[in-house]
């Protein structure tokens, strides 16, 4: 029963963690533009629109969260294996890795940059100072937060795997979860805030970004502040809900049936999202309804 | 994924001597296996861990990606890369699978394809959430006109300049499907592997204790399933030209070839992952 | 580090950069022996040095090959070859002092066969493709190979698995805490980094070069930290210092060289609209 009650918790906290884990990854790769929304910002300056967003193209957002949590959580193991306290070992290695991050984004921005220079996009430098920091803090987070949950799956609820590889499976888990849920928000509420609201974003509208704030130019801290108030949130739900049921069904309901028991209540939850994603499905439909007549589009 | 504007290259038909020279080329490195080892479990390891490489190529086909133009809302799918979202549900997948290994073969594969459809049902959900909340878009197919499971005409849906948008409901359950099958591939292509080094490591490496050489087996299956994992799902990645709609896409057809290329792949990476403990 | 430093105007054809890449690595790699030969510990970090000098060569791979549009992302390529890769290495550890030329000769077979799949039973058509992925996976089977002898001292299978060279245990070996995998992954960044950092309508090839140095350094220093839990102070600390030195060198070099490609290179100043907007 102690036992229980101890997985539970730590579940808990588990799911908590990849929360906030969530939520600093899609803020920090809408801040630099990273994963598809880059795509529009890569294309403006080629259809004249020259801006002030930081271009962070380091890879997807899967790889390179991947990488920076496998790199996180090796560093963390590395001190570990010195004998220095755990939690000061993940504090250590995520910090080192924020460094890295660090490294290629400012190395990502200057060479996509300095290879516009045909379309006359200038380098700002300032975007650099500025905003590189911003993406190191949102992305020491992130791998923090992601790291420590897996130091807690290893060391408290006793998973098999060792800490760096728990870091890059669930590092492209988180990367996949946060571009999935936060890059549609990013790419087409915000880059595209000029175009009408509930439709997609016609392609004749591409590489036209909305390019000036409330008060100046835009710059990629103001994207920040808009994902915050949604997409980064809702990434943090999606991540934090996978790890969270993931660990709960297992946690709870392996011991029932050899196995059996975990299995049937993940069969379940899924039945029941996908009940949830049909009903939301549907209720768009209705709610929103057709942008044309049936009649007019069966010719 | 990436900004790179990528012209698709393949077409959809199948190289058929390719075909069969890649189907007699998996054959005889399972025979080679045979001949090198004279064992049949290593063998049949092979065997299962080609089967998991399949799996994985084929679970890619499902995942409904729409790439860059999924994030403005011009086409449907989720936005991101096909490979890496596979990789991002079956290593989940792995993740829960690794956990149950020791429940025995059966349960651990369920276990990890239970694990990979559950990432993939939270993350579709969260996406058809952004889509209809957060930005007031119904979904769309953009090349199917009614959604086969559903019925729901698709094309009033879509608005006008796009190829439509969000996640209709055949791609939701595609994404699911793909996430299963990608589960139950990598943790298939990490039980055989891991069940293997746990058999021949102690002898190899000289462990007094053999209990204590279990979490180098651990470590060595697992980085080899997500390699063969990687190559798996970039293959199918390639197959598809980076973005599908899932079962009801065109692309979809496009599998067999898939399935022979995932056969030699896993045939060949596989081999030397066997091989490492054997010779 | 003549390579980079020979770099002009001109364009260095891709033979070359395989020439350079082939033998630097596998001398690279093959100088981490003097630890066993000297018993110290501190040539390590020329596996290091030998890992850079292929991802030079494959940055440059990565760009002949994707200039064709493989249809999904940059990144998708060094995620394929570094899969690849690491079957081929972890196997060839197995056979001591040959290990990095089995390793190059089999990655190369993996890749062929792996360039095949893609390029005939998947049809992508694309002429390149099997040279291509043949030398992805050979660099991806070299560069994780040196950053493990920089990392563990060696790249012979027992001392990367078994536990008699530390007190610790099983979990704290070189392949028992998974350190491959961050290998794998500061690899599989490297390699494709490069190009997918700076492709556009401007692209420069020493440009991409140094950026491939820089990636390769920068990630030797993750290898230099990670190493002090295998190797003496001493050597640890001396390919922590190599590592610095280069990444902050070739940094400042690569920031001089965007400089050069640059546009306009402005500080605090607004949107500078093109002629004719």
């Amino acid at each position: 029963m102690e036992n229980i009650v101890f997985g539970i918790g730590i579940t808990a906290m588990a799911g908590a963690l990849a929360s906030v884990a969530g939520a600093a990854e899609n803020v920090e790769s809408d801040i630099g533009s990273q994963g598809d929304p880059n795509s529009q910002v890569q294309l403006a300056p080629q259809m004249g629109y020259i801006h002030r967003i930081f271009n962070k193209a380091i890879a997807g957002e899967p790889p390179a969260y991947g990488a920076w949590c496998a790199i996180g959580a090796g560093l963390a193991m590395g001190f570990i294996a010195l004998q220095v306290n755990p939690i000061l070992a993940l504090i250590l290695g995520c910090a080192i890795t924020a460094f890295v991050q660090g490294v290629y984004a400012t190395t990502a921005y200057l060479g996509r940059i300095a290879s516009l220079a045909k379309f006359g996009q200038p380098v700002y430098i300032d975007i650099l100072k500025s905003m590189t920091t911003v993406t190191m803090a949102h992305a020491f987070v992130a791998i923090f937060t992601t790291v420590s949950l897996c130091y807690l799956m290893n060391a408290a609820l006793g998973h098999p795997f060792p800490l760096p590889l728990l870091g890059i499976v669930w590092g492209i888990a988180l990367g996949a979860a946060g571009s999935a849920t936060g890059n549609p928000f990013y790419g087409k509420e915000r880059q595209y805030q000029n175009q009408k609201f509930g439709a997609g974003v016609p392609v004749a509208a591409s590489g036209n970004i909305v390019r000036y704030a409330e008060a100046g130019q835009r710059n990629s801290l103001d994207n920040g502040w808009f994902s915050a108030k949604l997409g980064g949130p809702a990434s943090g739900v999606c991540f934090g809900l996978i790890v969270f049921l993931e660990l709960w069904r297992t946690v709870l309901f392996e011991p029932v049936g050899h196995g059996w028991g975990a299995i049937i209540v993940g069969v379940l939850l899924i039945l029941v999202f996908t009940i949830i994603d049909r009903y939301i499905e549907v209720w768009a439909r209705k709610t929103y309804g057709p942008y044309a007549k049936p009649a007019e589009v069966k010719t | 994924m990436s900004a790179i504007g990528a012209k698709p290259a393949a077409g959809a038909e199948v190289n058929t001597t390719a075909s069969i020279i890649g189907l007699i080329l998996t054959l005889i490195i399972i025979g080679a296996l045979y001949v090198i080892t004279k064992d049949i479990s290593m063998t049949m390891a092979l065997i299962g861990v080609i089967i998991g490489g399949v799996l994985v190529g084929f679970c890619v086909h499902f995942m409904p990606v729409g790439g860059a133009p999924a994030a403005m809302g011009q086409a449907p799918g989720i936005a991101t890369g096909v490979a890496m979202l596979a990789a991002g549900a079956g290593l989940a997948g792995l993740f829960g699978g690794a956990w149950a290994a020791e429940l025995g073969m059966m349960v651990a594969i369920v276990a990890g394809a239970v694990g990979g459809g559950l990432m993939m049902a939270i993350t579709c959900l969260m996406v058809s959430v952004i889509y209809v909340f957060g930005m007031g878009i119904p979904a769309a197919s953009g090349k199917s006109k009614i959604d086969p499971l559903t019925g729901d005409t698709q094309v009033e849906f879509k608005s006008q300049g796009t190829e439509g948008h969000g996640l209709p409901f055949i791609s939701y359950v595609g994404g699911v499907i793909g996430g299963l099958l990608g589960g139950a591939g990598g943790t298939l292509v990490y039980i055989e592997l891991l069940y293997l080094y746990e058999k021949e490591l102690p002898a190899l490496l000289q462990a007094p204790m053999p209990e204590d050489v279990k979490i180098v087996a651990v470590s060595l299956a697992g980085i080899f399933a997500v390699g063969i994992f990687l190559v798996s799902s970039v293959l199918a990645a390639y197959n598809i030209t980076g973005t599908t709609e899932g079962p009801a896409d065109p692309k979809f057809k496009r599998f067999p070839r898939d399935i022979v290329a995932s056969l030699l792949a896993s045939a060949i990476c596989g081999i030397f992952a066997i091989l490492i403990v054997a010779l | 580090m003549t390579v980079s430093a020979s770099v002009g105007a001109g364009a260095i054809p891709h033979n070359t950069l395989i020439g350079v890449g082939l033998v630097g690595s596998l001398v690279g790699i093959y100088l981490t022996y003097l630890n066993v030969i000297t018993g110290l510990q501190v040539f390590s970090f020329f596996g290091g040095i030998g890992a850079v000098l292929a991802l030079v060569w494959g940055s440059n791979t990565i760009k002949t090959l994707c200039s064709y549009g493989i249809g999904t992302g940059v990144p998708s390529a060094g995620m394929l070859s570094f899969g690849s890769g690491v079957i081929a290495m972890l196997f060839a550890t197995r056979y001591g002092v040959a290990a990095p030329i089995v390793g190059l000769v089999l990655a190369a077979i993996v890749g062929a066969i792996l360039g095949y799949c893609a390029n005939q039973i998947v049809n992508m058509k694309i002429p390149v493709m099997i040279q291509s992925i043949t030398e992805m996976a050979a660099i991806g089977a070299l560069t994780i190979m040196g950053y493990t002898a920089m990392a563990a001292g060696s790249f012979s299978m027992i001392p990367l698995m078994s536990a008699s060279h530390l007190d610790a245990g099983y979990w704290a070996t070189f392949i028992g805490a998974s350190f491959i995998v961050v290998v794998f992954i500061l690899g599989a960044m490297a390699i494709q980094h490069p190009f997918n950092a700076t492709l556009g309508p401007s692209w420069q090839q020493d440009r991409m070069l140094y950026l491939a140095v820089e990636c390769g350094f920068l990630s030797m220093i993750v290898i230099a930290v990670i190493s002090f839990a295998f190797l003496s102070m001493n050597a640890a600390l001396v390919s922590l210092v190599v590592s610095l030195a280069g990444w902050l060198y070739f940094y400042m070099e690569y920031i001089r060289l965007s400089k050069r490609d640059a546009a306009m290179w402005l500080d605090a100043k607004p949107i500078v609209e093109p002629e004719g907007h």
